[in-house]
């Protein structure tokens, strides 16, 4: 216990060390380990790709703290975060440490910049979180529409994750394809932890559909489309946007995902213009991996906040202010307020054709208001 | 048909989890110790299937020697630092050593390999079998068919052996067995390392079909402990059955009514087990110590 | 693992005055200056998380340091606190005074309905029985999305009021937590201390002895998991509305193994060791935060470093760093004496008893007289020892009856008469293999003999001093009873049995190991508490021994009685010659 004070102290005199003028920081506070760790993982990559780039009139520093999965976790790592020059935080994409984070960025007066899907972390009437993904509202609108509308199905299974994730996206799919006209036949939860989803494809044919509605994290998505392939299942596949996660497809052979389409809000994989690829590019040399839509997403997020800095911004409040009123023609799409923080409102349909792990975009939706709730 | 189909994906996962449990209860019986990193180990064996892959292009069949090999010597290594310290402490001391290391293996294998999941090769072609209009996956044979020697080997070399006598009387009385001049320590480092390797074979078996994380590992225990428990504690028979009746229960509560039941439903039989039958189906073949 | 954890617990959770607890005085004083001096906000919620899991880990030290029982509920416990308040503070609005106490009662009666049943289990069964409890409890919140909010929870929870103040977060809200850190640590360090805490120490031990030692295993058993629950709900409340949003981790298992990390790091048993246990590992990984992704790696590797290093915890390490200085002796008192019995005391008819169909007691009747001595003698596996486990209600018989001073005590589910109540009602027994808590000393060990009737810890050592002194043992006093050669267990069993200053003393083989002088002894000892009424049996091989002893002499051979009669005419029955040397030779 003796060789605890020192340390103690040590960290009580780190955390109130001393402030230098012009030096903005901008902490990134993502789940790096746990369950959402390969979702994390992006957003800690997009993260720091933006603010490689920083513009010359600051100096930048920025911490990576991991947040776990747990509320209590997040919270830690904001109020660690907090008071040290704060300008913007690059948050956690899990809802429920976003919903534990908010009440105390809003005492801290500090700007949370997310990809989180999670709907509720924007109807909390809190003015300090921006969400540069679409949200569940709006994805999950696309993922109803392009099933209904463009592949004219009408008699979806929905087979979700009992996960935050999975509850949020079977909660706005529901409504969606209610609203369309197309109600479920079938509907289930599945754990994820559970090894085998034979049982679930099975009773999911037997509701006769038309169209396999998914909304499945990475593993649980490529080994369903894995078991269907196996099966010969004709019924077409639309995942959710777990599927468009190029680690998703590396567990795939191309054969099996032929036909199989996912919503998302990006595909940077799948190029689309020279920035996308010169992002793709940086990204790839810089991390090893592959990028996906929720480092896009952080990306484009922080450059926003980096281009508010660039004009002048240099308070929380004036980053606030910039990116509640303005506009950014981000990589992925533009970006902007709905006044409640929602700054994403498209989102696109991806395919496999077959040939290659790398999707086409099938369909995009742009300036989607999402349905109810 | 649908049915059969299920009942072999079910024996399948069945007979991988009893590889689990078979490594878990074999260190249990030699030291009374639970070693809580077993799952964590299966997700390690699995993670070293999927790394030695690109560098053997060859089946998963030909990786398994090697994987069991190296994951035996990572059974060493956990016994000397994890166990051979505390062995004359407390045994709740080992539960705690096990879960640091279970922390130690997952996040190491974070840093190496990343959060991605990742498929091992399968064990032959990876294709499916059609046996008279009905499509097996030839992986789930594959993981039946090489549980089934890895256990039939387990109980061979208890049985006839002399390496498996001694390790049969350490597990049965250590001072007695020391007495008898059997050598007690090497024989729990054998012990682990075999419990270990077992393991990995059940990592790479896994990690095929249904791919690995490196959070992988704590449901696995989970359901080994289950296994263990209902098969009667310390029960090596008991502790297969028991894995292949909780992935039956699995697969075959999933396919009626849906997960969460399935989940529910195991735990809740399980307390109505324990508390109608608290030595487990099987009884109870630990021994006491006094 | 409830048996072979204890076994080998070594002087760990005796109640002293340890330098342990002045070094946490060091600890708490310097923990204040720094949250009251140097701590930023973050610290301070460190320290608060620390004081969440401080309480969590003291009703923990309850059921599984004191009680034994590796229960893995306690991060239930703790989510279903957090869920009360949670979902009462953020959908109805509910303030702390009213949220609180509710915290602490859902799983007191969760405790209490699930407890019945699944306290019978032993060591592993109940661990995983009370995993799977914690397992139903998550798969509950997580697929109850109308009530729990799902996977996602509920946000809004309100923080704590506290008579219309309204605690702000940093230092108010960590003194509020420590604050019942403090007032549940001392609540639960007095138990620990008291006759209560040590009645659940022997119940870990040995709940056999402590059943005949008159205490009610179940009820203490039960008690400990209920207030555990307490603690564990005070501790989710705590935590909810520090983090302000309540979800399903809560109740994962990550937190139970957390709980359980903190207990045996910090000191089994110990509140000390919960609260050092609590304020090192919620600390430890956020030193390593710096190092970004390998900081949980590292983390482990201390872990693994703590356990390797000071196995029975920081309170071990600091015992063994500064050992506590002996307790100074009680001065022996004379426990009052009860009004001696006359005449029969305990009167057996046709008792009878099978295992899988052998007959061990077949029939066997007996009864013995206030102030006699009765021999029950027999070969090996006639019966002898079942007879006394029927007795004393660790078997319960087939048929035939057993009263006590006219009362019938004979055991069974219906009657109520399990073990504990018949040593209360005046029946005492000793062991064939000696079994004395290894991490106590004679004292403690004799003493507990009187934790059902004394009032307080000090009359109960007072009055076993002067036992042990009546068996001319009292310089034992001090020693650990793990010390002890095989003929002084013996007789400090004898010393605790007769401590319960029973009316009926059931011996299994008493002079079992012992020398001729020291059978001698013994046999004195025997003569002078027969002397003051009390009925002894004695089950014996030593012909040498017994017979001048017994006034009466019973053999036994397949359950069933052989002989009934004076002590000399034994060696001269025929029957009883045959049962000894085989049937042939008769």
């Amino acid at each position: 216990m003796r060789r605890l004070l020192p340390v103690l102290l040590g960290l009580a005199i780190a955390a109130a060390g001393p402030a230098r003028a012009e030096s903005l920081s901008f902490p990134v506070l993502v789940p790096l380990t746990g369950f959402l760790s390969l979702e994390g993982t992006s957003q800690r990559n997009g993260a720091v790709l933006a603010l490689k780039d920083a513009p010359a009139s600051v100096t930048i520093s920025s911490d990576v703290i991991d947040t776990g999965t747990s509320p209590e976790a997040a919270v830690t790592a904001l109020e660690r975060a907090a008071g040290r020059n704060v300008a913007a935080v690059a948050a956690s994409m899990l809802g429920t440490q976003m919903l534990a984070m908010l009440p105390l960025a809003a005492e801290y007066k500090i700007p949370l910049v997310t990809v989180s899907g999670t709907a509720s972390i924007t109807e909390q009437g809190n003015p300090w979180v921006f969400r540069f993904f679409p949200g569940d509202a709006v994805t999950k609108e696309a993922h109803a529409r392009y099933v209904v509308e463009e592949l004219g199905k009408k008699r979806p299974a929905l087979i979700y994750q009992t996960t935050a994730y999975g509850q949020s996206g079977k909660a706005h799919l529901t409504e969606a394809f209610k609203s369309l006209g197309a109600d479920l036949v079938f509907e289930e939860g599945v754990d994820p932890a559970a090894k085998d989803l034979l049982p679930v494809l099975t009773k999911a044919l037997a509701a006769k559909p038309d169209v396999l509605v998914l909304h499945l994290h990475s593993g649980p998505t490529a080994l369903f489309i894995r078991q269907a392939a196996a099966n010969g299942v004709e019924v077409p596949i639309v995942a959710g946007s777990a599927m468009h996660q190029p680690s998703t497809a590396a567990l795939l052979e191309p054969a099996e995902l032929k036909g199989v389409c996912a919503e998302t809000a990006a595909s940077p994989i799948s190029g689309g213009s020279p920035e996308v690829e010169d992002f793709t590019a940086a990204y790839r040399s810089a991390f090893n991996t592959e990028p996906d839509a929720f480092a896009l997403g952080q990306y484009d997020g922080m450059r926003m906040v980096l281009e508010a800095v660039k004009a002048g911004a240099r308070t929380p409040d004036d980053i606030r202010k910039a990116l509640s009123t303005g506009t950014h023609r981000g990589l992925a799409m533009t970006y902007r307020s709905d006044g409640k923080g929602n700054m994403a409102h498209s989102a696109v349909i991806v395919c496999y054709d077959g040939t290659s792990r790398v999707p086409k975009i099938a369909k995009r939706y742009d300036n989607v208001t999402g349905v109810v709730k | 048909m649908i049915t059969l189909q299920l009942l072999i994906n079910g024996v399948a996962l069945g007979a991988a989890y009893a590889l689990v449990a078979l490594g878990f209860v074999l260190v249990l019986n030699a030291t009374s110790a639970v070693n809580f990193a077993q799952g964590d180990l299966v997700m390690a064996g699995g993670l070293l299937a999927v790394a030695l892959a690109p560098h053997i292009p060859l089946p998963g069949i030909a990786l398994l020697p090697l994987t069991i090999l190296l994951m035996a010597a990572l059974g060493l290594i956990l016994a000397l630092a994890a166990y051979l310290p505390l062995r004359n402490r407390p045994p709740v001391g080992v539960f705690i050593s096990t879960i640091a290391t279970g922390i130690i293996l997952q996040n190491g294998a974070t840093i190496l390999f990343g959060p991605e999941p990742r498929a091992a090769p399968p064990l032959f072609s990876g294709g499916t079998v059609s046996v008279g209009g009905l499509t097996v996956a030839e992986q789930s044979l594959a993981i039946i068919a090489v549980a089934a020697i890895l256990i039939a080997a387990q109980q061979w070399v208890f049985a006839r052996t002399q390496l498996g006598r001694r390790l049969r009387a350490t597990a049965q009385d250590p001072e007695m067995a020391r007495a008898c001049g059997v050598p007690v320590t090497a024989m729990i480092l054998v012990t682990f390392a075999l419990g270990t390797a077992y393991a990995g074979a059940a990592g790479l078996l896994l990690a095929n079909r249904y791919f690995v994380t490196p959070t992988a590992g704590g449901d696995l225990i989970l359901k080994a402990y289950i296994a263990v428990t209902i098969g009667g504690w310390g029960s090596v028979p008991g502790a297969v059955v028991g894995a292949l009746l909780i992935a039956l229960f699995e697969v075959g509560v999933s396919s009626v009514l849906s997960y969460p039941v399935a989940l529910g439903a195991l735990y809740a039989t399980l307390l109505v087990i324990l508390v109608a039958r608290p030595q487990g189906l099987f009884g109870e073949a630990a021994r006491r110590r006094a | 693992m409830r048996e072979t954890v204890s076994k080998r617990a070594p002087t760990l959770n005796l109640p002293h005055i340890a330098a342990g607890e002045g070094i946490v005085a060091v600890v708490v004083v310097a923990l204040v200056a720094y949250a009251a001096l140097y701590a930023s906000p973050y610290g301070l919620r460190v320290l608060t998380v620390a004081g969440v899991y401080a309480l969590a880990t003291i009703g923990f030290q309850i059921v599984f340091g004191l009680g034994g029982a590796l229960s893995l509920a306690q991060g239930a416990f703790f989510g279903l606190g957090a869920y009360a308040t949670g979902i009462l503070g953020s959908q109805w609005g509910w303030t702390f005074a009213a949220t609180f106490p509710v915290s602490l009662l859902v799983p007191l009666a969760v405790a209490l309905l699930v407890g019945l049943p699944v306290l019978r289990l032993e060591s592993h069964y109940f661990a995983l029985a009370t995993l799977g409890i914690a397992q139903v409890v998550h798969l509950l919140a997580v697929n109850s999305p109308g009530l729990t909010g799902g996977a996602n929870g509920l946000p809004g929870v309100p923080g704590i009021v506290l008579f219309g103040w309204a605690v702000p977060r940093g230092l108010p809200l960590a003194a509020i937590v420590w604050s019942f850190v403090a007032i549940g640590g001392l609540i639960a360090w007095t138990l620990a201390r008291g006759r209560w805490g040590r009645a659940l120490t022997l119940v870990r031990d040995d709940p056999l002895a402590a059943g005949t030692l008159g205490l009610d295993v179940g009820r203490l058993r039960l008690t400990a998991f209920a207030l555990s629950a307490v603690y564990g709900g005070a501790a989710g409340a705590l935590a909810v509305h520090t983090q302000r949003v309540v979800s399903p981790e809560v109740l994962e298992f990550p937190v139970m193994v957390s709980i359980l990390t903190i207990a045996v790091v910090g000191g089994r048993g110990r509140v000390a060791g919960a609260i050092l246990g609590a304020v090192l590992l919620i600390h430890l990984p956020e030193w390593f935060r710096f190092l970004e992704r390998s900081y949980l790696l590292v983390y482990g590797v201390a872990l693994l470093a703590a356990i390797v290093l000071a196995p029975h915890g920081l309170t071990g390490l600091i015992d063994r760093l500064f050992p506590p200085r002996p307790k100074p002796l009680p001065i022996p008192v004379a426990p009052p004496v009860p009004q001696p019995a006359t005449g029969p005391v305990l009167q057996i008819a046709d008792l009878g008893k099978s295992f899988g169909g052998v007959r061990a007691v077949d029939g066997v009747s007996l009864v013995l007289d206030a102030g006699s001595i009765t021999g029950l003698i027999g070969p090996n596996g006639s019966g002898k020892t079942t007879v006394i486990n029927l007795v004393s209600g660790l078997e319960r018989p087939d048929q035939g009856r057993i009263l006590l001073s006219g009362q019938d005590i004979t055991g069974s589910d219906i009657s109520g008469w399990r073990p504990d109540r018949i040593a209360r009602a005046g029946i005492a027994r000793t062991f064939q293999a000696v079994s004395l808590p290894p991490g106590a000393t004679v004292l403690d060990a004799v003493a507990a003999a009187r934790l059902d009737r004394d009032r307080s810890i000090v009359e109960a050592e007072a009055h076993a001093l002067h036992i042990l002194g009546r068996l001319n043992a009292a310089d034992l006093a001090p020693r650990p009873c793990a010390d002890l050669p095989a003929a002084l267990r013996r007789r400090v069993e004898l010393a605790r049995a007769l401590a319960r200053q029973p009316s009926v003393l059931l011996l299994d083989e008493p002079a079992a190991g012992l020398t001729d002088a020291e059978k001698a002894d013994l046999a004195t000892h025997l003569r002078a508490i027969a002397a003051t009424g009390t009925a002894l049996l004695v089950v014996e091989h030593d012909m040498g021994f017994l017979l001048p002893l017994a006034g009466h002499v019973l053999c036994l051979d397949q359950g069933r009685i052989l002989y009934d009669g004076p002590p000399e005419g034994v060696r001269s029955d025929p029957t009883v010659v045959a049962a000894y040397l085989g049937e042939g030779a008769a």
